[in-house]
């Protein structure tokens, strides 16, 4: 009886925005009489951390301090369309939105900081909340200025519109699948190196690190993409050794109704985690950003399950790899079938294992 | 200073810590009524009776409502796309899963509202239930879903997703190995520490507010609107700030209900589940069946893929079709595969409806796929960083269905992994990069797969 130790490892893509496109948001600016900023955004916040980064790409489209920005997602009467906080759409698509909002509000802008400076406005740049002229920065006025310009001079509102949306993608060939236009709005990739130690008296499997590389495309915060990253990592290790509604699956009896009888993963399952990010831009998004939030709990579980059978020689390919499914699988010690070229694992498992009406997985043999 | 690209504390950081944000269930409006719902006990039957008398004469209940009480009955997730409901906002012949909704009470008290609950006579007639997807599928299983049990709106009018791609005839018949595997992810719970809760208030102008914990503001508005039949002018959602989502509250689960409650009221209504419900009555994420069978070289070139996946989405579709189209577009993961035979099934079971989560669709298939590249990588015996890089999209490759990558880090993130764990790459493979193939990374196999990646 002892402990083993493995090493597996996974590498997964995710697409950004929703399956085949299609999916609008938008957002509005208004600036208020001393340059501070009003940006209404329809998404959601559900710890995604959207409030933070959507303030952040108009703080710099617009080129004000970020603690100018107010971020206002509270109710549809003020907020325009957001499609929603999923698909990892929130950072790409809706980012895009409040970029091209605040590109919109930055247009309004200089136009009434032109009239001030007797400049043109496409002659004018604005940063750090000043706007000064092209090759010329002696020349300036604050956007606060501009602001109350524009409020007690010129009798106007500064105010930005955005919205985006990535075409509908339509499956032109039902038969094959093929679609008229890319069907995301990017592809962001990750690879994951898990290492775990597998107890063979007991069947428990302890992950004890995990390494994940990922590219954002853009770490609009690298922060927070840690924390997406991180958090992710932990439900996707739930999801490969802990967790499952149907203890007894495919039965729906004696499921867990509380905390107490659903194993969600809590402190003492965290391995170390160790985070590499990679910035290799998208072509459509906000400061090249792609949306990592969903993926963040994909790579884990295949990671874990390969590292499994480094460590004791199984092959575990239901999850969660419990316990009782390590010690059952040591007892059974399941090797695949082999008839000339097919090496064929699982057929337990299979369809065909089932399949009185004969619907068949079929495979040449 | 640049904002983009700088670690800024999270914006609504200290309200969180310091419990000062403000949740749907911090929300306290004078007068409020408390709502419980009758669920279905069973897992699947006809319901041959509901007597509310008992229930609405009880001291304290304001109303009471059921599938005669709303307007529109139906009305899909995907109704929006053009997709067909299929499920009612509570059972009016039928119950499909234990948990269904069939009435909900309104009342001044939790304890009054349970207690009506209880004395709402229901009379069932039980059926048999299905459970194992694979029994589900086959064609002569009982039928759970007035549809049969497969879903059978794709594209309008098929029963399955299809992607074909080359010829895996071609592929098997080249292959030195043909490698087999079943791959199978339970069904987890999203877990969110905030349960499913809203809460409605009648204004005087006749407008709803709807305190919400969408995940999607407009995306819920959409659905309350088109069950009431009323103008998005007549809702006003409040929300955006959510305790947990993780895709769960995509689903506008207690919305519609609280809002027709407080119309049948004309007080204003809250709903919020207790962790059982949240545990047992709300939706999950799937449990998916997954068959692989890959053709495959002895120097470990993936030729071709034929694969099975039955996506189980409970008694009802909601997002499942969705789901399932995008998992067959990423069947290949990380992964260039020029003959490809992909057939897809969304199967109705009598569990609670799955639903949209945390890499919804893609979940199952990365952990199919790469549990067989492991495998496969071990059968060969080669290096399962080496078998990786080897297959890597590249730029100018094309995906399942037949788009340029074009900005594809399959490659550097491996080696990067490879590199922070002290892994030693052989030459060749130090070396790869995501720019388009040439040379030994453009075998034949692959040569009539190529795209443009600046096509788009």
């Amino acid at each position: 009886m002892a402990v083993h130790k493995g090493r597996g490892i996974s590498a997964i893509e995710y697409p950004t925005g929703m399956n085949q496109n299609g999916d609008p948001s938008q957002a509005w600016i208004k600036i208020k009489p001393d340059g501070r900023v009003d940006l209404f955004s329809g998404t959601a916040d559900i710890g995604n951390g959207s409030k933070t980064i959507q303030t952040q790409i108009v703080a710099d489209t617009l080129g004000v301090p970020y603690d100018w920005v107010t971020f206002d997602n509270s109710n549809t009467d003020s907020s325009p369309v957001c499609t929603g906080t999923f698909a990892s759409r929130a950072t790409f698509v809706a980012g895009m939105a409040v970029k091209k909002a605040a590109e919109s509000a930055k247009a309004k802008l200089l136009e009434i900081a032109g009239k001030e400076l007797e400049i043109d406005a496409a002659d004018l740049e604005v940063a750090d909340g000043e706007v000064t002229a092209k090759g010329a920065p002696q020349k300036k006025i604050s956007v606060a200025d501009v602001a109350v310009a524009a409020t007690w001079t010129h009798g106007e509102l500064i105010t930005g519109t955005g919205a985006h949306l990535n075409p509908y993608a339509a499956i032109v060939d039902p038969e094959t699948g093929r679609v008229d236009l890319p069907p995301h709005a990017a592809i962001s990739y990750a690879a994951c190196a898990a290492e775990v130690e597998v107890d063979d008296e007991t069947g428990h499997v302890r992950v004890t690190r995990l390494v994940q590389c990922f590219d954002v495309g853009q770490a609009i915060n690298p922060t927070l993409v840690e924390g997406q990253i991180e958090g992710g990592a932990m439900q996707g290790l739930g999801l490969g050794v802990l967790e499952n509604c149907y203890p007894y699956y495919p039965s729906v009896e004696h499921r867990g109704a509380q905390f107490g009888s659903y194993l969600a993963p809590g402190m003492e399952d965290l391995p170390q985690v160790d985070t590499l990010i990679i910035e290799n831009p998208s072509a459509g998004g906000p400061y090249g950003a792609k949306g990592i939030g969903e993926m963040a709990n994909n790579p884990q579980p295949p990671a874990i399950a390969a590292a499994v059978h480094d460590a004791i020689g199984v092959w575990i390919t239901e999850l969660p790899i419990t316990p009782e499914r390590v010690l059952r699988a040591l007892d059974a010690k399941q090797e695949p079938r082999r008839d000339g070229k097919l090496v064929a694992f699982d057929e337990e498992l299979s369809v065909n294992a089932l399949s009185d009406g004969g619907m068949k997985f079929e495979v040449p043999a | 200073m640049k904002a983009v690209g700088a670690r800024l504390p999270r914006y609504d950081g200290v309200a969180h810590v310091t419990g000062r944000t403000m949740y749907v269930d911090d929300i306290q409006v004078p007068g409020t009524l408390w709502t419980k719902a009758l669920r279905s006990p069973v897992d699947h039957a006809d319901i041959t009776g509901v007597d509310l008398s008992k229930a609405e004469a009880m001291k304290g209940v304001h109303a009471v409502v059921t599938w005669k009480d709303v307007p529109l009955l139906e009305y899909g997730h995907l109704s929006a796309l053009g997709i067909p409901a299929d499920e009612p906002l509570l059972a009016k012949e039928k119950v499909r899963y234990k948990g269904q909704p069939i009435a909900v009470v309104a009342a001044e008290d939790e304890e009054t509202a349970q207690a009506a609950v209880e004395a709402i006579g229901v009379e069932l007639e039980e059926k048999p239930a299905l459970f194992d997807v694979r029994k589900a599928f086959d064609t002569d299983a009982p039928k759970v879903h007035h549809w049969g049990n497969w879903y059978p709106h794709f594209e309008g009018e098929m029963d399955r997703r299809q992607i074909r791609k080359g010829s895996i005839d071609e592929a098997f018949e080249q292959a030195d190995l043909i490698v087999q595997g079943v791959y199978r992810p339970a069904a987890i719970e999203h877990v969110p520490i905030e349960t499913q809760v809203c809460q409605v208030v009648p204004e005087a102008d006749g407008r709803l507010t709807v305190y919400s914990c969408t995940q999607a503001l407009y995306f819920s508005m959409g659905v309350v609107a088109a069950h009431l039949q009323v103008p998005l002018n007549k809702l006003k959602f409040v929300g955006g700030t959510v305790g947990g989502g993780f895709g769960g509250k995509v689903d506008t689960a207690t919305e519609t209900v609280c809002a027709l409650l407080a119309l049948k009221s004309g007080r204003p209504v809250k709903w919020r589940w207790t962790r059982e419900e949240e545990f047992l009555c709300s939706s999950t994420r799937a449990p998916w069946h997954m068959e692989i069978a890959d053709a495959v070289t002895k120097d470990g070139w993936i030729l071709g893929r034929k694969m099975l996946t039955l996506h189980d989405s409970g008694a009802y579709a909601r997002f499942s079709p969705y789901g399932l189209t995008k998992h067959s577009f990423h069947h290949t993961g990380a992964y260039t595969i020029p003959h490809l035979e992909f057939d897809g099934y969304v199967v109705f079971t009598n569990r609670v409806p799955t639903t949209a989560m945390r890499g919804f669709g893609v979940t199952s298939v990365s952990f199919a796929v790469e549990m067989h590249m492991s495998r496969i990588a071990l059968e060969l015996g080669l290096d399962p960083f080496e078998i990786r890089l080897k297959n890597a999209n590249r730029k100018g490759d094309t995906s399942p269905n037949g788009i340029a990558y074009t900005d594809p880090s399959t490659i550097p993130t491996i080696k990067a992994v490879a590199d922070e764990l002290g892994h030693e790459l052989s030459a060749d493979y130090r070396t790869a990069t995501s720019e388009p193939r040439t040379g030994e990374w453009l075998p034949e196999h692959l040569v009539g797969q190529l795209g443009n990646p600046e096509a788009h």
